[in-house]
């Protein structure tokens, strides 16, 4: 039994690549979830997707420019993320047109302008990579540029948390006290930027989005409160991350759909099961007896 | 004594003009009724005052520290979905004094309870937002202002969608604050609520703002106690109360 364990959990480890691809994969999940429990209580779900695309077109760059260059890459891809967030908010703030729209019109250019670079610069093997991303492949470089990324993120958070919290709630009230909103909004959208920077190496530039929404969006089946659901996301996060890596090393998996794959299987079965707003919930509060000294009305 | 003033304000939205020609001064100590029609420009008159609106032409002079002016919204504008208890809303209102990165340390906590308490609330303290009425949630709303020590306070319609018991806890913590010395504004639709709560009223329409006492506006509507008159407003000229 213990020799199964060891074969199935602890074994496949001993590589040096699954080490490092185990690490990068942990500090993701401690710096992605946080991130994306606010996107999904801000209801901008949807906006780490299109910062996905925006990122595309600067590693492309670096790419063209330095070769197969992690820091070159990210550095790239964090300049072109965070323009492409500046843009749309200014091109929102000056013309009065949503920010999702300025934001999905932006991404959409820069997802076809970095398709369009890689294909020129290279064969349709590294925009595989790029969008898919290889998270065996992380060598000692970039597992420390994703810790490094990763400790900054929380660290950030951590910052700016208060005012982040007050102004998801009522933007008008940190106005009112004379923060600028739109800079506590501004670093929040800087810190998606890194974090999808960070990811698409392993994850690719695509599915870096999913470690930071999926298991946002299955803690909210499970609580009701901020810290709950911070916690609850980073758990799935890092259960995924560690248990992704294992199927696609023993089934010969491609490991980034596999970490999101489970991930995506939690929200699945939390969405059926989950203690909150999931259908079994439903069913449940429907079938309760009347209680008259219930919640307040 | 007023800290606040509005000099020949004029205001505009999209770049049609709302409100044009406004003076006045808002009393300290004193609650102000601001009345007019939907559109009138009461709100965007609250937005000017806040400093969120730049006027077209004329200043509003506001003495009052920018921190310790607050703004009770109509409830619709917050995302009450957003995860937060009570005791955490009303503690967000030490902003003035902890900003973003200062720890609450015990009195702070205690002033917390003290105002939940004042307020009704005590039992409420852990429960998140989105799981209150309407009246629980305005009580939360008017603890963080308390939190907050404000000077001036504007409240844009604060007993919409509240009870009766509600509604009568927050007129007695108002009259509270006014008698403390703040400078209170606000948006009513209900003169019976004008009755008992206001000291002044700004009343706008048709682009203008016109000040009456509350008394005259009352006399001049009796018989229709409890609906806000049509406007444009039929006031005659000679009862204008003439504050500013």
């Amino acid at each position: 039994m213990l020799a199964l364990l060891d074969a199935w959990f602890v074994a496949p480890f001993d590589y040096g690549f699954m080490q490092r691809a185990l690490v990068a994969g942990l500090a993701l999940s401690l710096a992605a979830p946080p991130l994306g429990v606010f996107l999904m209580l801000r209801g901008m779900s949807l906006i780490g997707d299109a910062m996905s695309h925006a990122i595309l077109p600067g590693v492309a760059l670096g790419f063209l420019f330095a070769g197969f260059s992690l820091p070159m890459m990210s550095l790239g891809g964090i300049l072109s993320g965070l323009l492409v967030a500046v843009l749309a908010g200014s091109v929102s703030q000056m013309t009065g047109h949503r920010e999702d729209s300025a934001m999905a019109s932006f991404f959409l250019i820069s997802l076809a302008a970095g398709v369009m670079m890689v294909s020129l610069g290279g064969s349709s093997v590294d925009l595989t990579h790029v969008l898919f991303g290889s998270i065996l492949a992380v060598d000692s470089t970039a597992l420390l540029l994703i810790a490094g990324i990763a400790t900054l993120i929380v660290l950030a958070l951590a910052v700016i948390f208060r005012a982040l919290v007050v102004e998801c709630l009522d933007p008008l009230f940190l106005r009112g006290q004379g923060v600028r909103g739109g800079l506590v909004h501004g670093v929040f959208l800087g810190l998606v930027v890194l974090n999808l920077t960070a990811g698409f190496q392993t994850l690719g530039t695509l599915m870096a989005v999913g470690l930071m929404m999926l298991p946002a969006t299955t803690a909210r089946f499970w609580s009701n409160r901020l810290e709950g659901l911070m916690v609850i996301a980073i758990g799935v996060a890092l259960v995924a991350s560690a248990g992704g890596l294992l199927l696609s090393y023993h089934l010969s998996l491609p490991s980034g759909p596999a970490i999101i794959l489970l991930a995506g299987m939690a929200y699945v079965a939390s969405a059926l099961f989950g203690r909150q707003h999931s259908l079994s919930a439903r069913f449940r509060r429907r079938a309760a007896p009347l209680n008259p000294s219930g919640p307040a009305s | 004594m007023a800290r606040l003033k509005l000099h020949d304000l004029q205001l505009a939205r999209g770049g049609q003009t709302v409100l044009e020609h406004l003076d006045g001064r808002f009393q300290d100590g004193a609650v102000t009724a601001l009345i007019g029609a939907n559109g009138a420009g009461k709100s965007t008159l609250i937005s000017a005052i806040m400093g969120m609106l730049t006027p077209v032409a004329g200043r509003v002079e506001c003495a009052v520290p920018r921190e310790r002016c607050a703004w009770l919204p109509q409830q619709l504008a917050l995302d009450l979905t957003f995860p937060m208890s009570v005791e955490e809303l009303i503690m967000s209102g030490t902003w003035p004094s902890h900003g973003a990165f200062k720890g609450y340390c015990g009195p702070h906590y205690r002033r917390g309870r003290e105002i939940m308490a004042r307020l009704g609330i005590s039992h409420l303290a852990h429960r998140q937002l989105g799981e209150l009425s309407g009246g629980q949630r305005q009580r939360a709303l008017l603890g963080r202002t308390l939190m907050q020590e404000a000077e001036l306070l504007l409240l844009d319609e604060p007993f919409a969608n509240v009870d009766i018991e509600t509604v009568e806890v927050l007129m007695e913590v108002l009259r509270d604050m006014a008698r403390e010395g703040a400078t209170l504004i606000v948006v009513l639709h209900d003169m019976e609520q004008l009755a008992r709560l206001a000291d002044d009223v700004l009343l706008l329409a048709g682009g203008h703002g016109r000040w009456v006492s509350p008394e005259a506006l009352l006399e001049h509507h009796t018989g229709q106690a409890t609906r806000a008159p049509r406007l444009p407003f039929d006031f005659p000229e000679d009862s204008h109360a003439g504050t500013a």
